[in-house]
């Protein structure tokens, strides 16, 4: 435990962009709150305030794990790559800490101390934005803090967070596999090998089988989340002879029933525990470039 | 008592190229061995096999572990230097020290600090900051303020000056060699580890060509330096190497008669260079 703390302080000192990417994103936000135009008519004024802050709140905790997918891809690629590059690889194997602890740590970095950096700076920037939003307009009322929604939120980004880690499971074990094993370009190596599967079945088989299962994969954490029709509790509101309907809630839509019974999600986590085997065993044998 | 480290039949190969070649050695606790060979003889495979950093063929055992397999429980009671310049760029000095304190059962936080005081690095600049000297000598530090039963040096002093060159050695007999400790070295300077090791395993095209202890080195070899008029009797005492040197010519022998060469002319022992570039250039011609 005490090694495995060390071992993501490690990150913290080795990627400051874990947290310089949410500090700058958080600060580039409170900027454009702080000086943006607010524009409010553009927001219909028949919508409930709820509506209003709940979409103010997923915005801007949207945005954040955007930034967050895309940063933590490039982690996982680069991160085993980079000790074999400077060659540090050396040093960190002269201490007695066994492969798998490594490449664990490296996992655990991405898919929950990431996130969990993310989470807090979205919290932040949020709670940061709402103050200044509300005063600089009044109208907003308190649209911007209902408790509730705020709670909603949490609740949102840790389900988030949990299915997230085991839904990408094996492409997160990929990354790992490829940034351990690439002599160079591992941008490049994590791509080329599904799309020459995907051409290869195609031209022989003529079929895309491959490819719905990537793209699933790669979208398809709406696994976790219930469809929209008929489950939950909505909100409908006239603009302009226009109806809009807005979720009263999250509650409905999350599914961890039907995500955590389905084959999908087990099969995949199958498939990422034997890719981390695999970059196990290359970070074991692989020290040089 | 077993050997600290005993290899046998110990085999790497790159692709066609084999770089260790059934390679038998073995080291006793408590020596300072050096490991000598030309570019490209073997010796970094040897010590990466040593070391579980790389797979292998053959029985290969340090401190009673398979390397490869065993490679954490090994490194609480080894430690290694593989190459210089290998800390990465980004760590500060202060966080090194705490990383490994953190992470080490054996490391020494106050003697880590006492051997970098005397470098004068402080503790905030990162690696990327220092000289490649400076960085060595925090390395060094590190490594050498692990209680280890065996050190690993992989041309430890490559790119110090000389000042430091002779403080690291000094160092490392004085304050860190004891009985428990044992050394094992290579270094393209034979001539600056020579009087501080205790045996030489010298190798070559991935097979090992001599292993001997110092005191053996000096009793088992002899050279002497003849004029041409007894050159015929010298070769006749089959020498396995000679060199012309200032009109004269140097021949050396392997268990030698020295009453009979003494007769021929002037007679002295071999340093471990010498003994290196005869037993490596080949025979006699």
């Amino acid at each position: 435990m005490k090694t495995a703390n060390w071992l993501v302080r490690r990150e913290f000192w080795e990627n400051r962009a874990i947290w310089v990417i949410p500090t700058v994103l958080g600060a580039f936000l409170i900027l454009v709150a702080l000086f943006g135009k607010v524009d409010l008519m553009a927001i219909p004024s028949q919508l409930p305030s709820q509506t209003v802050g709940g979409g103010f709140l997923l915005a801007a905790a949207g945005t954040f794990f955007v930034v967050m997918a895309i940063y933590s891809t490039w982690y996982l690629l680069d991160c085993l790559y980079a000790d074999r590059k400077d060659r540090s690889v050396l040093f960190w194997k002269s201490m007695p800490i066994s492969d798998t602890t490594t490449v664990m740590s490296k996992l655990a970095t991405a898919l929950i101390v990431i996130p969990a950096v993310y989470f807090a700076a979205a919290d932040l920037t949020s709670l940061l934005m709402a103050f200044i939003l509300s005063i600089r307009a009044r109208s907003l009322g308190g649209a911007l803090w209902h408790a509730d929604l705020w709670l909603q939120l949490q609740v949102l980004w840790l389900y988030v967070i949990v299915t997230s880690a085991i839904w990408y499971l094996p492409i997160a074990a990929y990354l790992l596999v490829v940034s351990a094993w690439a002599k160079r370009a591992v941008m490049l190596w994590s791509i080329l090998p599904p799309i020459a599967l995907v051409l290869a079945e195609r031209w022989f088989f003529g079929t895309h089988v491959i490819a719905n299962q990537l793209g699933t994969r790669l979208f398809g954490v709406e696994l976790a989340f219930r469809d929209a029709q008929g489950c939950c509790s909505w909100v409908t509101t006239v603009v302009d002879d226009k109806t809009i309907r807005t979720p009263a809630n999250i509650w409905g839509f999350l599914n961890p029933g039907g995500f955590l019974s389905s084959p999908e999600t087990w099969i995949g986590a199958a498939i990422g525990a034997a890719l981390i085997v695999c970059a196990i065993q290359l970070r074991m044998r692989r020290t040089e470039i | 008592m077993p050997a600290l480290i005993e290899a046998q039949d110990l085999t790497k190969s790159y692709g066609a190229h084999v770089a260790l070649d059934r390679a038998n050695f073995s080291v006793e606790a408590g020596r300072i061995v050096g490991l000598i060979g030309p570019n490209g003889a073997g010796k970094t495979t040897a010590l990466r096999a040593i070391l579980g950093l790389t797979a292998y063929q053959g029985r290969l055992q340090v401190l009673g572990r398979e390397p490869l397999r065993d490679r954490t429980e090994l490194m609480r009671d080894a430690c290694f230097i593989a190459d210089v310049a290998v800390l990465p760029s980004w760590l500060r000095v202060d966080h090194a020290i705490d990383f490994v304190a953190g992470v080490h059962p054996r490391f020494r936080r106050d003697r880590a600090l006492s051997l970098l005081a005397k470098t004068g690095i402080t503790g905030r600049r990162r690696m990327r900051e220092l000289s490649k000297g400076m960085k060595t000598q925090v390395h060094l530090a590190l490594t050498m303020a692990i209680d280890a039963k065996l050190l690993v040096l992989d041309e430890p002093t490559l790119g110090l000056d000389i000042l430091a060159r002779r403080a690291f050695y000094d160092a490392l007999v004085n304050d860190y060699m004891d009985e428990t400790r044992t050394i094992l070295i290579t270094t393209h300077q034979v001539e600056e580890v020579e009087n501080l090791l205790t045996d030489v395993l010298f190798i070559d095209k991935g097979r090992i060509v001599l292993d001997s202890s110092l005191e053996d080195i000096s009793t088992r070899y002899a050279a002497v330096a003849v004029a041409a008029d007894k050159l015929d009797a010298a070769r006749a005492e089959k020498p396995f190497h000679e060199r012309p040197m200032l009109g004269k010519v140097v021949l050396y022998y392997e268990h030698p008669d020295l009453a009979k060469l003494a007769a021929m002319g002037e007679v002295h022992s071999l340093s471990v260079a010498d003994l290196f570039v005869a037993k490596l250039s080949g025979g006699a011609e």
